[in-house]
């Protein structure tokens, strides 16, 4: 399903970032590093039409030959990425929206642990579980 | 896109400029070439013309023509064709362009703020543009487009020639064979009758004046004066030693020039092995005397490879080869003489006119003709139909027959017109039209050219047409009419997909980029620029990425992280291309954005990069800050990965090293964790040897108390005090032996010459790979101490510091001297494993006084290999890249927090403790111990032996002792201490005690002893220990037996010694030294006793008449030991007591019992009378104790000696100093063995006792002794 899930602080840097193991790490994290331009640019479009009342999926942020990058960004400003093979067709939209609230309560479950440092990396079994499921599902 | 330094419009407009060819007959070539040049190069400088000239479109509208160029080229004519891809010469040259072009550091970089970024990029890429138009120059002239066809050739002839008419003539029918015999398909002209200039050189040096005026007059009369010029030049000789200075305008024009002939020397040799015909080569020759633009076009050995990849992938070695061949050229141009010597200001203004003259009366003319020949044509056959036309066209098959393209099979670009088809006229106007300006014009032809050719399906012509319009559109000023990037778009799209024509692609891509950046739609250059990259060319790729980059930087939304991302692709396809220095530079930039913000992978991935390509470019020292970060920076790439860099690293800094030996560089790793330091001063102890037990003292294995050292402060304190009697020195300060983050290193600690210093280094390894130290030791520096008086070699050795900081290889000379001074230690092999944190103790041992500093540590750093540790051949594998370097301490003292500064900024102290004092000899003790127990029952008294020993060569005194337990142990007094045995042999029946031999007597009056509590007497807490002579000189060791006393409470007891001694001299930087000892003691219980006393009511009997006041002393004794340590049963051998009123008189056995053994859980009672002494003894004026003994058994002990009266009155002492006013009723439960009860009964049946004093103050000494089953264990 999904090949790369990251979540990236408000100040950009990595929160999490995880990869199918069989590729080639560093490209995803490039790729999630240059998808950041995108959601900056979309955020700042969207903040000045709607004010408070934005959405927080952002949608597809931009094709790769390979990829394809969604992006969705929670009211604290934390962005979640998710990178999809694009031969994958069968994804739907809504199906990505899904999979973004699912890994948004996981987070806010992480970020309720009163032992989570807000800022530090996430580190937590659960929230794991739910990216393993994320990018097992379906193969 | 970077900007540039042309705008947009004037590069659009130099972009395609009016060709003009030249021929020249031999002598003229020869004359001009005096000037180092041939005659197109020598028109090169002053082809731009200064004035406006006119011309006049087919309405008659007069139109002026601003800022014209033409270019001017020699005519070199060969048959090759063009084709859709550059030929690796080409591409070999502009590979050489971009490298030659670099970036001046720091000079153009201007900063960029988005967000928290700060981004210094560089303004303008002036290696793209140099690329950019060298690769405009190099386009082959194709058949689709006309504008960089041939509009008119220079006949150029010399006036020293025999006949110069005749060779025009031949020059002339040359040109006409070139242009019309078929056999050269190139160059391309673009009208068949082109327009000739006939040009008579004039040599002044070396002509007559008279006869070039009337050959140029003849001239005039047979081509007209508007077809000929007479050129006067060449008016000074060449002469070296002219000093007048006279600006070269051609070296700007001719540099890039050399280059491109170079590498055509280049080319000849290994492409001569390739291709068989030396003719070709010949031709080559030939062809390189020709301008060298020509050559570039169309070059015969052009290599049958779409994919010249690889020529391109292996560039070190031939750039190499080339940079140099490009050196030698110009040392040899150099030599030679700069450009143009042989002409004067005069001749620089002479040629302009030529140009101007040739332009204005000749060129725009010709082409204003054309223009209206064409339009003419065109408006004659606008009165068909065009549909109509174009329809029979398709039903009859057309006057024009459909020719596929021969030369190229991949052509798809659909039919092919012949060079002179009537559609193709359109487009030639179309490109006149351009030339000269008229962009109005131009668009509309080009317009309705691109229908015609769409309609044709003729897919090459519709791409340029569409092009060509856009550009065009973009190019009118004034006019409201968008620029129509679509056109563009469509265009590109044609020439890739359709076409499949790289070149064509690539021009229209950068066309259509730089008007788009001039419009400030940054976002559809980029997307335009990026599209274009693909696999077949690596540098256009990377120059590509690099503008697209550019554009993402100059958006209105900064795109930072897209722009890093592209300068990455950038700098990779750069690195493919061999472009090492510009591949460094993009990648520097992108390290801009993905620095210390979290993103770890690929900062990695940009360090090493950098890394490898500032090593590969002989930058190692930014290699080697490249590599360090990654190693330093907690990086979370895997093992194998971080092997791979800490080896990169390894051998990077090997290379480094070998440059430079002087100084030992920092070494990044393993890191050292600075506060954690510890040092130690003194030797390592053994603790043990044989049955001696060495004094604990300090050591580095034990952790820092802040309670201890508190404890051992407050000994030392009452050391020191009693030392001085009863003062504290105002500079008192503890002894510290082992200095760490939490003790107070605010001075400097004082070490002793001869004794070793210890360093705790505590490395940690970030990396999960292991390292390999080796040759481990530290740096220091030494400034000696003159004024110490102890130092007589000063004189020798000037006044200098001694340092070991240099490499310890190169200076060995030094080495004996700096080992006279301090010896240091090295540890030859130290193997960190992954993510160790691991400490190395490092010994310094100092020789001579001074102020010593501890800097750093030196060692061998190389990665361990796992597998090749085991093996013998493993070592020789890790000296490979055992690389030699230091790391110095940054160690920061306890943040200051006094004053108002200290609190609002962060200061911080200093902290001392590397940098110790070296003082003279000071004594040193050892102290062990013999037959220490650990395990003693409460109460047990047992004897051992202590020895001390002067290790040093100093005489020591004033042997003192304090301790946390001073019940605990006893030297014996010195009044008792003579009687005492002092071989250990003779305490083998484990008696401890005097003893006399005295049967039991029932009923007889015990004997009784008077001693002065004086006799015992020490100063609280602190021991004076009686040596012989109180002086040890040096080796002396002495023994002295050590009565111990088992603590009253049963468990665990940490009984901490403190001993002290002095110099015999005095007046040092110590005063004195201290020695530690902490013993543990088990205590298990033994005895409980409780005693009462009762007034005797019984009658008094005639034996005791006397005493009539007498009362009943009764002891509850009761064993309550476990049967722990193996004790079966316990005797009460003698009950003594000691009072300074009373006295016990006699042993009153209840049960008649005759000896008292008690085993587990068993009560006794005995019942003593007890008398009052003698009053004479009770008034007398020192306080004297009388000891009685009544002794249970055969012997009698002596309770009034060593050790029972020690012990005896150091208890007394306590409990006495807490009892003075207080009289509880209270019995001590807790009195063993020999316990001292003080009995404190207010008996209220003592009422008729009138004394002073109506409480018994009676103390009970029971002594005990107790048997042990030994445990015999049989090993079998």
């Amino acid at each position: 399903m999904a090949v790369c899930i990251a979540v990236i602080a408000k100040e950009n840097y990595p929160l999490y970032i995880r990869s199918v193991p069989t590729q080639n790490e560093l490209k995803f994290h490039y790729t999630v590093h240059t998808s950041l331009d995108v959601v900056e640019e979309k955020i700042s479009a969207v903040g000045k039409s709607l004010g408070d009342q934005r959405e927080l999926y952002l949608g597809l942020l931009y094709p790769t030959e390979d990829y394809k990058v969604y992006g969705y960004v929670t009211n604290s400003k934390v962005k979640f990425v998710i990178v999809v093979d694009s031969s994958n067709t069968s994804l739907r939209d809504n199906e990505i929206r899904s999979m973004f609230r699912k890994l948004h309560n996981s987070f806010t479950d992480v970020m309720c642990n009163p032992f989570h440092n807000p800022g530090d990396p996430i580190q937590s079994k659960a929230f794991d579980g739910i990216v393993s499921g994320m990018m097992t599902q379906t193969g | 896109m970077a900007k540039c330094v042309q705008s947009v419009q004037e590069f659009v407009q130099d972009s395609f400029v009016p060709m003009v060819a030249v021929l020249c007959s031999e002598e003229a070539e020869r004359v001009t070439r005096k000037n180092n040049l041939n005659f197109a190069e020598l028109l090169r400088p002053f082809c731009r013309l200064t004035s406006e000239g006119h011309i006049r479109d087919p309405n008659n509208q007069l139109l002026i023509v601003k800022n014209l160029r033409v270019c001017v080229n020699n005519l070199s004519p060969n048959p090759s064709t063009a084709s859709g891809v550059l030929n690796p010469l080409q591409r070999r040259v502009l590979n050489e362009v971009v490298l030659s072009c670099q970036s001046q550091e720091g000079t153009l970089s201007s900063v960029i703020t988005a967000g928290d970024y700060h981004l210094s990029v560089s303004a303008t890429t002036p290696w793209f543009e140099a690329y950019r138009e060298s690769f405009l120059q190099s386009m082959p002239a194709s058949d689709h487009e006309f504008l960089n066809h041939y509009l008119a050739c220079l006949l150029v002839v010399s006036s020293t020639e025999a006949v110069p008419v005749e060779q025009f003539l031949k020059l002339s029918q040359e040109q006409h064979r070139v242009q019309h015999s078929g056999e050269y398909t190139y160059p391309k002209w673009f009208i068949p009758n082109t327009l000739k200039y006939y040009v008579l050189l004039h040599d002044i040096e070396e002509g007559e004046e008279q006869r070039a005026d009337t050959l140029y007059e003849d001239m005039k009369q047979r081509y007209g004066s508007q077809g000929c010029y007479l050129l006067k030049f060449n008016s000074r000789k060449f002469s070296t030693e002219d000093e007048e200075q006279i600006p070269d305008p051609w070296s700007q024009y001719l540099h890039r020039n050399s280059l491109h002939n170079q590498d055509l020397i280049g080319e000849v040799a290994p492409t001569s092995n390739e291709e068989d015909s030396m003719g070709e080569v010949d031709c080559h020759h030939s062809a390189e005397k020709g301008a060298v633009t020509n050559i570039l076009d169309n070059h015969p050995l052009q290599l049958d490879t779409p994919n010249s990849s690889g020529s391109l992938e292996t560039p070190s070695g031939v750039s190499t080869t080339l940079k140099k061949g490009s050196r030698d050229w110009e040392s040899v141009t150099g030599a030679s003489g700069s450009h143009g010597t042989c002409l004067t200001l005069n001749d620089h203004d002479r040629i302009r006119q030529f140009i101007q003259e040739f332009t204005f009366r000749g060129l725009l003319p010709h082409i204003e003709k054309n223009i209206r020949q064409l339009n003419d044509q065109l408006l004659s056959r606008k009165g068909l139909s065009r549909s109509l036309f174009t329809a029979t066209k398709k039903w009859f098959g057309g006057g024009k027959v459909p020719e596929k393209s021969v030369n190229e099979p991949k052509n798809t670009c659909g039919l092919l017109y012949p060079p002179e088809a009537p559609e193709l006229q359109i487009r030639k106007m179309a490109d006149l039209c351009f030339l000269v300006q008229h962009y109005e014009l131009a668009y509309s032809c080009y317009h309705t050219a691109k229908k015609d050719f769409l309609s044709d399906q003729a897919m090459l012509y519709a791409a340029g047409a569409l092009e060509m319009a856009a550009v065009s559109a973009f190019l009118q000023a004034g006019v409201a009419r968008p620029y129509p990037a679509h056109y563009m778009d469509t265009a590109i799209q044609t020439y890739r997909e359709v076409c499949k024509n790289m070149v064509l692609a690539e021009r229209c891509t950068l066309f259509s980029a730089e008007i788009l950046k001039s419009q400030g739609k940054y976002s559809d250059a980029a997307t335009l620029l990026i599209k274009m990259t693909s696999e077949d060319s690596d540098l256009r790729s990377a120059l590509l990425l690099e503008q697209a980059a550019h554009c993402f930087i100059n958006m209105r939304n900064t795109m930072v992280r897209k722009f890093a991302f592209h300068m990455i692709l950038a700098g990779h396809r750069f690195s493919k291309a061999g472009q090492r220095k510009h591949a460094l530079r993009c990648y520097c930039q992108a390290m801009q954005v993905y620095k210390e913000r979290g993103w770890s992978l690929a900062e990695d991935h940009i360090n090493f990069t950098i890394g490898r390509q500032s090593f590969t470019l002989n930058k190692p020292e930014d290699a080697i800050t490249a590599f360090r970060q990654i190693l330093t920076n907690g990086s979370r790439q895997t093992a194998s990965q971080q092997c791979a860099f800490l080896r990169e690293y390894l051998y990077v800094y090997k290379n480094v090293m070998q440059e430079n030996e002087a100084n030992l560089p920092q070494l990044p790793l393993p890191c050292i964790i600075s506060s954690a330091t510890r040092v130690y001063f003194g030797h390592e102890r053994r603790l043990a040897e044989g049955e001696k037990q060495a004094a604990t003292h300090v050591s580095l294995d034990q952790e820092y108390d802040q309670d201890l050292a508190a404890m051992w402060f407050h000994l030392e304190e009452q050391l020191v005090t009693a030392a001085n009697r009863g003062v504290v020195p105002v500079n008192f300060l503890p002894t510290q032996f082992c200095l760490n983050s939490q003790t107070d290193n605010l001075r400097h600690p004082l070490a002793v010459v001869e004794e070793p210093i210890v360093v705790e280094v505590t490395f940690k390894n970030p990396l999960k790979v292991s390292l390999a130290l080796s040759n481990l030791s530290l740096l220091w520096t030494f400034t000696p101490d003159f004024a110490s008086p102890g130092q007589r070699t000063a004189e020798e050795l000037p006044s200098h510091t001694v340092t070991n900081e240099q490499n310890p290889a190169l200076v060995m000379n030094d080495k004996e001297r700096k080992d006279n001074t301090v010896t240091t230690e090295t540890i030859l092999e130290f193997h960190m494993g992954p993510e160790e944190t691991k400490m190395a103790r490092i010994r310094l041992l100092p020789h001579r006084t001074g102020q010593l500093n501890i800097v750093g540590v030196a060692y061998h750093l190389a990665a361990a290999f796992p597998g090749e540790m085991a093996q013998s051949e493993g070592n020789q594998v890790t000296d490979l890249i055992r690389v030699c370097g230091r790391q110095d301490f940054k160690i920061q003292g306890p943040r200051l927090n006094q004053t108002k500064e200290d609190k609002i900024s962060v200061r911080h102290g200093p902290d001392r403790r590397l940098d110790p004092i070296i003082t003279p000899p000071m004594p040193l003790i050892e102290v062990f111990f013999l037959q220490f127990p650990t395990a003693l029952l409460c109460g047990e008294i047992r004897k051992a032996y202590v020895e001390f020993c002067n290790v040093s060569g100093v005489a020591l005194c004033g042997l003192r002792v304090a301790s946390t337990h001073p019940h605990f142990f006893t030297f014996g007094s010195q009044a008792t201490t003579p009687l005492t045995p002092l071989s250990p042999s003779s305490a083998e029946n484990c008696s401890a005690y005097k003893t006399l031999v005295t049967p039991f007597q029932p009923g007889s009056v015990e004997p009784e002893m008077l001693v002065s509590a004086e006799d015992f007497n020490q100063p609280t807490g602190v021991i004076d220990i009686p040596i012989n002579g109180s002086v040890l000189q040096p080796g002396e060791s002495t023994q002295l037996p050590l009565w111990l006393r088992g603590p009253d409470h049963e468990g665990v007891h940490e009984i901490n010694f403190l001993f002290y001694y002095e110099n015999t001299k005095k007046g040092n930087k110590i005063s004195h030294r201290v020695l530690r000892h902490t013993v543990f003691i088990c205590a298990s219980r033994s005895l409980n006793v409780q005693a009462s006393a009762y007034h005797s009511s019984a009658p008094h009997s005639s034996l005791d008449n006397k005493d009539s006041n007498g009362t009943l002393v009764f002891i509850d004794v009761e064993n309550i030991n476990m049967s722990e340590a193996g004790v079966r049963e316990f005797h009460i051998v003698q009950v003594s007591s000691s009072s300074q009123h009373w006295r016990l008189h006699k042993f009153i056995n209840p049960a008649k019992d005759k000896d008292c053994k008690l085993t587990s859980r068993e009560r006794a009672k005995l019942c003593f009378k007890a008398t009052q002494c003698r009053p004479h003894q009770a008034n007398s004026e020192v306080k004297k104790y009388t000891f009685a003994d009544l002794n249970l058994g055969n012997e009698r002990i002596i309770s009034s000696l060593t050790p029972c009266g020690d012990f005896f009155f150091r208890c007394c002492r306590t409990t006495g100093s807490h009892q003075v006013d207080v009289a509880p009723s209270r019995t001590l439960s807790s009195s063993r063995s020999q316990s001292s009860v003080s009995t404190e009964d207010k008996a209220l049946e003592m009422t008729k006792i009138v004394k002073k004093c109506n409480e018994l103050d009676l103390n009970l000494i029971v002594i005990w002794k107790v048997h042990i089953l030994v445990k015999i264990n049989l090993v079998t």
